[in-house]
């Protein structure tokens, strides 16, 4: 078989490249940068930022996840701590560091002790990170020591969400209960209308630059021995604790990591969104965010990238109108097939299924022409 | 003291509710490994079942049988979820056996499709079961009203766990299910059939789900969410008692819904949730494994 070393190499065609997964983000986000200059619709353009801020969370829930094998189905959580910080920033400074409607129906007069650093636009960038850091570092440092892992770690990280969310509906006061936080302007000024387009214009290559960092900082790191230990720590714990490494701390500082950046995209979510509620903090919308790390492909920080627009533009398009029944049932059945059949995703599609089908027909062109040859 | 009555039945109810959710999770999660995302939806199809049979009565059947179509309820329930487990475990969960996360999303994946096939057929607004008339009312002792319906859910409970544990432990079923779930190459060697042992033990778990439908939907109006307001505690409680141990989710239960009941005398019950939930949560830091554990010297087990 004459041609068959050039396909048997390792992988197919993205991986055969070096830098095969950099190059094809590298085209989506030059794509990406021309989209708002091109797009007359700016509902289009706050659509495709908020897309922005679900890869961030994707990329980090795919280091705790496709690297490490922790699921967690709680990373709305952090996703809502970025975007409820942003969110009391953007709402004092819209309405002048005053009190807000929620706060006066529930019938309090002075603005609550922890809104009042809010108040002042850097310490609200110091604690978008912090607050996730910490609190995820404290979840972790117990989840962690007593060894609670695999399905376990789920259904706790699913319960706590949980109850994080029970919390915020049930502190309607402080938090704007059901309705969340909303009637505010982005940190950019007004971006709502075409008048404002040019504001949204900024915002949206803001994102789009810490879009890239994330990206960065995620292929960064597991392409260093941390990310190997991440990936030994996912196919064999016991011996990687066993090799002498501290097991916790590493899983620890990946959860921690990966809660800032679900924070990040949250904050900046916000801006797009003009409004942040409680249903962003639901299992459903965490286990979402799962959907587009495992269509895209687990364990490539490209895969979850890719799974979040293409899960997200389908949404897009077909939640609209006529299809809105159907998409429910598209997005279960591609999930259950995607779960099924194709492990890695559309990264594995196009890096082992595609070319082990090419490999499997140029073989049987092969046979048959050799039966051919055969029967003459 | 009234109240204290009052109280300590409200938990009691609470509590039979968990455990009849929990019961099925703790036959598919704890026996089997397999995460059911969509027990929470087979418990919705349970409820929405209730509500056909209903309707099915009111049409079809003369009056004077009419109440009684809370029995045909409960059995058409039960099988009709225990075919849909069957079809699941077909399609889906035996394929991933010994991939737990994964099939916990794809069970994920199917409640989503289960969801949705209950809004487009009943529509978004919610629908509600009048109780059968021999239910309404209630017993009043000495000041304490108890109301039928709850007294008639906790002896359903009480029924369901007996006939449960009658099947695990005193049928030849029972014997082949346990004997795969501890062993299973060995039970193989001595010619049971895993595969469909594995099956009938995935559909009565669903079934069991579909039994826990017809108890909620005598306590409220069913809508396509209904399940999911259960799943979270459900395996909350499974974890709680133990994996794989029915006295355990029997315990547990009772304990998260005396406490959940408990705190809501003092707490609104958003927060109650988190201060059950969290307490729960702090508790496994202590024993992990849940209350009831299966010793066991390998190490990666899971």
């Amino acid at each position: 078989m004459p041609n068959t070393p050039l396909l048997k190499k390792k992988g197919g065609f993205i991986s055969r490249f070096k830098y095969g997964y950099h190059i094809v983000f590298a085209v989506l986000v030059i794509i990406l940068a021309v989209c708002p200059f091109v797009m007359s619709t700016t509902a289009m353009i706050q659509f495709l930022g908020k897309c922005m801020c679900y890869a961030m969370v994707a990329i980090g829930l795919d280091l705790v996840w496709g690297y490490t094998g922790m699921l967690s189905l709680g990373h709305g959580l952090y996703f809502c701590l970025g975007g409820y910080a942003m969110a009391m920033y953007l709402k004092l400074k819209s309405n002048g560091g005053n009190i807000t409607d929620f706060m006066q129906i529930a019938g309090i007069n002075e603005l609550p002790t922890f809104w009042k650093p809010f108040l002042s636009e850097p310490l609200t960038f110091i604690l978008i990170l912090a607050v996730p850091a910490v609190v995820a570092g404290v979840i972790g440092f117990f989840v962690f020591r007593s060894r609670i892992k695999g399905v376990y770690f789920s259904i706790i990280t699913q319960a706590l969400t949980w109850a994080a969310y029970s919390i915020f509906i049930a502190n309607s006061g402080f938090t704007g209960g059901n309705n969340g936080i909303t009637d505010f302007d982005a940190i950019v000024g007004k971006t709502r209308g075409p008048a404002n387009k040019g504001n949204l214009i900024t915002l949206f290559i803001i994102t789009l630059v810490v879009l890239v960092v994330i990206y960065a900082v995620a292929s960064f790191l597991v392409n260093r021995k941390f990310g190997k230990l991440l990936i030994a720590i996912r196919d064999g714990e016991n011996r990687t604790f066993f090799s002498g490494y501290c097991v916790n701390r590493y899983k620890n500082v990946i959860y921690i990591i990966s809660a800032i950046m679900a924070a990040i995209g949250g904050a900046l979510f916000v801006n797009f969104n003009g409004s942040i509620t409680p249903t962003q903090m639901t299992i459903s919308f965490s286990v979402t965010m799962v959907i587009w790390v495992a269509v895209g492909g687990r364990g490539t920080i490209l895969g979850a990238v890719l799974g979040t627009f293409l899960i997200n533009l389908c949404e897009y398009n077909l939640s609209s109108g006529a299809l809105v029944d159907v998409w429910q049932y598209i997005l279960g059945a591609i999930f259950c097939l995607a779960i099924l059949f194709f492990k890695g995703g559309i990264i594995g599609l196009f890096k082992e299924q595609i070319p082990a089908l090419i490999r499997r027909i140029t073989k049987s062109d092969k046979n048959k022409k050799e039966a051919g040859t055969d029967a003459a | 003291m009234e109240q204290v009555v009052n109280t300590l039945f409200n938990g009691l109810s609470l509590s039979s509710i968990y455990l009849l959710v929990a019961l099925g999770l703790s036959i598919t999660f704890g026996l089997m490994g397999v995460i059911n995302m969509a027990h929470g939806e087979f418990v919705m199809i349970g409820a929405y079942m209730t509500f056909v049979t209903q309707q099915f009565f009111n049409q079809y059947m003369p009056e004077s049988i009419g109440s009684l179509y809370y029995f045909a309820a409960i059995i058409s329930a039960f099988v009709v979820t225990f075919i849909l487990g069957c079809i699941m475990e077909k399609l889906l969960i035996s394929r991933l056996y010994g991939r737990k996360i994964d099939s916990l999303l794809a069970t994920w994946g199917v409640s989503l499709i289960l969801q949705q096939a209950a809004r487009t057929i009943f529509g978004t607004q919610g629908v509600n079961v009048t109780a059968p008339s021999f239910l309404s009312g209630g017993l009043t002792i000495g000041g304490c009203t108890f109301s039928y319906n709850r007294i008639f859910i906790i002896g359903l409970v009480a029924v369901t766990i007996v006939i449960v544990w009658a099947v695990m432990n005193k049928s030849g079923f029972g014997m082949k299910m346990r004997a795969t779930m501890q062993n299973r190459p060995m039970a193989q060697c001595m010619g049971i059939n895993s595969r469909k042992v594995d099956l009938l033990t995935f559909g009565m778990g669903s079934g069991l789900a579909g039994i826990a439908g017809c108890a909620i939907a005598l306590l409220g109006s069913i809508d396509s969410t209904v399940g999911q307001n259960y799943i979270v505690y459900s395996f909350i409680t499974v974890v709680l008692g133990g994996v794989g141990n029915i006295l355990g989710t029997v315990l547990g239960s009772g304990i998260i819904g005396f406490a959940s009941v408990f705190v809501e005398t003092y707490q609104s019950s958003s927060i109650a949730r988190a201060i059950v939930l969290i307490l729960v949560i702090v508790f496994l830091q202590f024993r992990p494994k849940g209350l009831f554990t299966i010793r066991s010297r390998s190490l990666d087990e899971e």
